[in-house]
């Protein structure tokens, strides 16, 4: 029911995997910065090539980016689809009434679904090859800095693990009480707009009851265990960051030079 | 209704790195007005097969017939409302999805859902909460103000409401103190045999596996590994420890003292005055011996 991979970590053992979270964080933001630059066929097909080796070497099944593309599929296309049809300029292909395909259209259009599916895929590979607590210890640990100016950066990254840990909890209680429910006789997925909207209180409230105590419950848990916050606190899993991670921000550098390069 | 399972194999997350048999080529029959105990280690697929009775999962192969109704793998979707009425599903700590403003509508939910009348529910409402034994005084309070195996009649109350001919019980007991369960289990065995419905329980206690069922069903890596009588599927005591299942404790006493009586035989005893009887039996051959 609930087939959402973006977002989802696949335990695997790869290089991917392995990086550095916060070198994986730091390249992924570059790199969709240097989406932007690629605006020719040799830069566009070089950021192609980067996420298929990206791809390769998390060997991470093409099936599952497919699932994690297929979601933002419309909004690709609907994009294409504008670019197509309002870019101007270069030799008319084709025209239909008012509407006219251009051959600079035609390139344009393909160059933006280019840019948007490479951003999804390095960002679906992200989360794919990260666990959420590697990625919120790794946004903690670059933010560090602020805590000089008393930023609650530990309290912040917490909050997001926490929130994180509970989400695959809370869908699994959101399937026990849709299954719950519909045992009753209540239908979700059928009847008119008002009679589907009705049907999602008896959803919502035992979600919201749940969720309430569950957090009063981890509340209390944590005192008792006498957790206070980040002062002296170590981590079990320590980041490291090898000779791969400095090797991938060297050829993410190395990429915006060649597009830099390269571009008209 | 008779329950029939067809070579009934289900798998989660199909064609995913996450893929999952829970159920395994399950061919079983469950006869109309028994009472049922699945028994099973955790993950061995007990829940999963319930949960096709009334078609909140569907078989990936296979076929599953309750009654009239067929649900079949290669089936589209199809209206399981009918089949929903007639089979009630009380979920483990259903006290979870209640939700109304007030006991009783709480209740009506179901009854409601299923096209009865106000009046109707409310009459069906108020004849459950009494069978569950929760006072009139309650029913226009809020469900959320209870405690919480009082919560648990009220949802129990909720699925009796629909006045359903099978229940499926998802370890009706789990987390009640021994009296809450004794009263919850007796209101099931009582209203199998006066109403005579079909009951399907859910359970990882074996006594009360052993002492309310007609029929037990020891699950296994998905698969049913013994179906019989609870004296029969007992008897296997080695196969049902290599499975990370155990016998009732009645069962376990009895064996403890024939051991010390030098003997080696399996007794089934469940009930409290049967365990005597067994040990009567036992004492009395001891002295014939001295």
């Amino acid at each position: 029911m609930f087939n959402l991979v973006i977002g989802q970590y696949v335990p695997m053992d790869s290089y991917v995997h392995k990086l550095d979270p916060r070198s994986k964080l730091i390249s992924v933001f570059l790199f969709v910065l240097i989406v932007f630059l690629a605006n020719n066929w040799v830069t566009n097909m070089l950021m192609v090539l980067f996420c298929l080796i990206g791809i390769f070497l998390s060997k991470m099944h093409f099936s599952f980016i497919y699932k994690g593309l297929r979601s933002v599929f419309i909004i690709v296309l609907i994009t294409f689809l504008l670019n197509l049809f309002l870019a101007t300029g270069g030799t008319v292909l084709f025209s239909w009434g008012w509407l006219h395909v251009t051959t600079n259209g035609l390139t344009q259009s393909i160059f933006i679904a280019i840019r948007i599916v490479v951003i999804i895929v390095v960002t679906t590979l992200l989360t794919l090859t990260t666990s959420p607590i590697e990625i919120t210890d790794g946004m903690e640990s670059m933010l560090n800095p602020l805590k000089r100016i008393k930023v609650p950066v530990h309290e912040f990254a917490l909050m997001m693990s926490i929130s994180l840990r509970f989400i695959p909890t809370l869908l699994e209680e959101t399937e026990k009480i849709i299954k719950a429910q519909a045992a009753r006789g209540s239908d979700f997925t059928s009847g008119s707009l008002k009679s589907r909207i009705k049907a999602i209180v008896p959803l919502l409230v035992p979600l919201f009851v749940g969720a309430f105590k569950r957090a009063e419950d981890l509340a209390m848990a944590m005192e008792a265990r006498g957790y206070h916050g980040d002062a002296g606190r170590t981590k079990l899993h320590q980041l490291n960051w090898g000779w791969r991670d400095t090797l991938l921000l060297v050829s993410i550098v190395l990429l915006a030079c060649v597009l830099i390069f390269m571009r008209n | 209704m008779d329950i029939t399972f067809e070579h009934v194999t289900h798998v989660y997350g199909q064609k995913t790195p996450f893929e999952k048999k829970a159920l395994n080529d399950v061919s079983l029959h469950i006869p109309s007005g028994s009472f049922t105990s699945i028994i099973g280690h955790t993950g061995s697929g007990k829940s999963t097969l319930v949960q096709h009775i009334n078609g909140l999962l569907k078989p990936s192969a296979g076929r599953i017939s309750v009654g009239d109704f067929v649900i079949d793998a290669n089936q589209k979707k199809q209206d399981l409302k009918p089949l929903r009425e007639k089979v009630g599903y009380v979920f483990q700590y259903p006290e979870h999805q209640l939700f109304e403003e007030t006991i009783i509508k709480d209740v009506c939910f179901g009854p409601m859902n299923f096209g009865v009348s106000d009046s109707e529910a409310t009459k069906r409402a108020e004849e459950s909460l009494q069978l569950v034994g929760l006072p009139a005084a309650y029913w226009h309070r809020s469900p959320f103000d209870l405690s919480g195996g009082q919560m648990r009649r009220v949802a129990i109350a909720g699925v009796l409401a629909v006045r359903p001919q099978v229940i499926i019980l998802d370890e009706p007991t789990a987390g009640l103190d021994p009296r809450g369960r004794e009263e919850i289990l007796s209101l099931f065995s009582d209203l199998h045999k006066r109403l005579n419905l079909t009951i399907i329980m859910v359970t990882h206690n074996m006594s009360d596996a052993a002492i309310y069922s007609d029929q037990v069903i020891a699950m296994d890596g998905g698969k049913p590994l013994l179906a019989d009588t609870p004296e029969e599927v007992f008897s296997h005591v080695e196969l049902l420890r290599k499975v990370g299942l155990d016998v009732p404790e009645t069962m376990e006493f009895l064996s403890k003292l024939l051991k010390k009586a030098g003997k080696q035989q399996v007794v089934t005893a469940f009930t409290l005055d049967d365990t005597a009887d067994a040990v009567i039996d036992l004492l009395n051959e001891v002295k014939d011996h001295v």
